[in-house]
């Protein structure tokens, strides 16, 4: 809103309510409470007209408020003034601003009617009144009424005639009767039509729709009520109107921070159609849509699944492109046009939101092929390592045998002939089978043939005979497991022996394996110095590494003197 | 009466074969080969061995499996299933234990008077 205008608006109302205190000076104690209402009541139609100029400046909202503002005080302040050519013109336009405030039902909220006939309703809503109030003018002379000394002459009375003026302010109030019904059934049916932002946005139009009824029949000439309903309860129902559209206006200002909230309690990779939710709550916009095209260029879905032509939207909806979020976009009410900033703000959240759901989708896909390919990279050593074993069965150790049953043969023959062969072929024949039985332990540390040959019972027997502290087994189940699980599963019981038995200084250690649904437990306890650091160099970190490499968790409790407990987890099918 | 029955090696690595072909021979066994678990079965069935020295690491079945099958044929009387293999016993945990073979020899203690010993056990 443009500051001039602002200070104009602001001067103005300050102008208006002035001038209506100095005419009615010096306050007379009887009227002082009416006086008071009606300045109230003046100046919140200003108010409310500052609030909409402010709040839509597409929308002629604000000057209607302050017309029906200006219109509501101005003749008042006329008719205070005594003097004849003002007491006139106040007396014809007294009453005026009930067609500006129909005006003002009828164009909610854009300010502009809707159709050639709600604008010829309104002319003739004008018209009627201005021209009822002349006619009732032409006859009535304000001497009949009482009032002689106090009031000016009426310039443009013809006629005194008060039966004449009387049957003039009844036709009036017929035919007011029947325009404000053909209004209010218009305002209904707005109501009725609109959705969504717009139909929130109608809140305070539904106080104006009552306002426009009660002071049609209220000052109306067909009903005669006490002066204190007339002077009370219409003041009340006036002032309700710009009051609701202020406090409204306050409340949407907020609206842009409720947008903040919303998308920061949205819990994270939230489906689009929460965050649609949230959206349209934060927006007040029941009808709101969050739509994404579909591949293939067959049009747009949204959140409920329903088609969406977003390049001709439907009457009464309008379209904004969400930006970076692979042309997403987001249908909401016609009427939020008069907030382009709100609109601006939501499809930026939404922007953000949809990009934090794309980017953590993301991170959880590459975290999902780190994970895959970290037990495809363990998975390919241990059957590289099962290769070497075997390669090393097949040939090198088959070879060794052979030559040293060939050197047992050549010693054997050289027997009691050569003493010197014999012994040269003996000691020959040690060192093959020295070399021999270094070679199985060095292809049993590449891997357990055990493990393959016999699976887990077989293989943690093995480990528990080898071990140098007395260890035993609890549980071992029997049966076969996935390759990798029982690798790592062996893999855990060996490291965490020779760990036993380099650190613990313990006199004993405990081997148990339980197959639980979904799950192979692994647990190694000893009876120990404990003190052992996941994050030491004690091959804790490597195993764990291991562990995690299937999608297990492994678990150390080693308090100090207390023993070490290791626990894997292993999922298991 | 045969002091000395026949022999069948079961072993997929020749070299293996020929020394102890020759060790055995020279011990006063008589010997036949095969190279696979179905070769096997097959002498088995035409040699009529006393005594089977049987690798457990064989090309299509392995040691075990021939062991199983050469205990469930008619063979009569059913030959002295001596498992082998260039690994130690403990490699293979209970299985030897648990299978119809006599025993276990490790390929480099192969030897007459070792065979002996599981053809005629002593008292």
């Amino acid at each position: 809103m443009n500051r001039w205008l602002r200070v104009a608006l602001i001067a103005g109302a300050i102008t208006a309510v002035g001038c209506f205190v100095w005419s009615s000076w010096p306050p007379n104690s009887h009227y002082a409470p009416v006086e008071i209402t009606f300045a109230v009541v003046g100046l919140s139609f200003m108010v409310a007209g500052i609030a909409a100029w402010q709040r839509w400046p597409a929308s002629r909202l604000g000057l209607l408020f302050t017309i029906v503002g200006y219109l509501y005080l101005v003749p008042y302040i006329l008719v205070n003034l005594a003097n004849p050519v003002a007491w006139t013109i106040g007396n014809v336009t007294e009453g005026i601003y009930g067609a500006a405030l129909a005006h003002l039902g009828l164009a909610w909220p854009t300010g502009r009617l809707r159709s050639r006939f709600e604008c010829g309703v309104i002319v003739a809503n004008y018209a009627q009144n201005i021209a009822f109030n002349t006619a009732g003018e032409l006859f009535w002379n304000p001497a009949s009424s009482g009032c002689n000394a106090s009031c000016p002459p009426n310039l443009l009375l013809v006629r005194s005639s008060p039966s004449i003026s009387n049957a003039i302010g009844t036709a009036q109030g017929y035919v007011g009767l029947v325009m404000t019904g053909i209004i209010l059934t218009l305002i209904v049916r707005h109501w009725k039509s609109a959705r969504g932002w717009s139909r929130r946005a109608m809140i305070p139009l539904l106080w104006i729709g009552a306002a426009v009824g009660a002071e049609n029949i209220l000052t109306g000439n067909l009903f005669h009520f006490s002066a204190l309903v007339t002077y009370t309860l219409l003041p009340l129902v006036l002032l309700a109107g710009p009051a609701l559209f202020v406090i409204s206006t306050v409340r949407a200002r907020t609206a842009g921070g409720a947008l903040g909230t919303a998308i920061v309690d949205l819990e994270p990779g939230a489906s689009p159609g929460r965050l649609r939710d949230a959206l349209a709550r934060a927006l007040g916009d029941s009808t709101l849509q969050l739509a994404f095209p579909q591949p293939g260029g067959s049009g747009y879905l949204d959140t409920s699944g329903q088609a969406v032509d977003a390049d001709r939207p439907d009457n009464g909806r309008a379209v904004v492109p969400i930006a970076g979020s692979d042309g997403a976009v987001l249908v909401y009410d016609e009427g939020l046009e008069l907030e382009p900033h709100l609109v601006k703000l939501t499809a930026a959240a939404a922007g953000m939101a949809l990009e934090h759901g794309r980017l953590q989708a993301e991170v959880q896909a590459q975290l999902e092929q780190v994970r895959a390919s970290r037990a495809r990279i363990v998975e390919a050593g241990d059957a590289e390592r099962r290769r070497l074993e075997r390669d090393l069965h097949d040939g090198a150790q088959q070879r060794l045998v052979t030559l040293s049953l060939a050197l047992g043969m050549a010693r054997d023959r050289a027997a009691g002939a050569d003493p010197e062969l014999e012994a040269l072929i003996e000691s020959a024949g040690k060192e093959a089978r020295e070399a021999l039985t270094e070679l199985r332990e060095l292809a049993r540390g590449i891997h357990p043939a055990v493990l393959t040959e016999t699976g887990l019972a077989g293989a943690i027997q093995a480990l528990v005979e080898r071990s140098p502290v007395a260890t035993t087994i609890t549980a071992v189940p029997d049966g076969r497991f996935p390759a990798p699980i029982e690798a790592t599963a062996y893999f855990v019981v060996s490291e965490a022996l020779a760990n036993v038995a380099k650190h613990a200084r313990a006199d004993g250690a405990q081997v148990t394996i339980r197959k639980r649904p979904g799950r192979l437990v692994v647990e190694v306890s000893d009876d120990g110095a404990g003190g052992a650091r996941p994050e030491g160099g004690s091959g804790l970190r490597g195993l764990a590494d291991r562990v995690a490499s299937v999608g297990g968790v492994l678990r150390v409790d080693s308090p100090p003197g207390g023993g070490t407990r290791l626990e894997a987890d292993l999922p298991c099918p | 009466m045969q002091a000395y029955p026949a022999i069948l090696i079961v072993d997929d690595h020749g070299g293996f074969r020929a020394f102890a072909r020759s060790m055995l021979e020279a011990a006063g066994f008589t010997v036949a080969e095969a190279a696979t678990g179905a070769e096997a079965a097959e002498a088995a069935r035409a040699v009529r061995p006393g005594l089977v020295l049987l690798d457990i690491g064989l090309p299509d079945l392995d040691g075990f499996e021939v062991a199983e099958r050469l205990a469930a044929s008619a063979c009569e009387p059913a030959p002295v299933v001596v498992l082998t293999s260039t690994r130690e016993a403990r490699d293979y945990g209970g299985r030897i234990a648990a299978s119809p073979a006599a025993g276990f020899l490790p390929k480099d203690q192969l030897s007459g008077a070792a065979l002996r010993r599981f053809l005629a056990p002593e008292p």
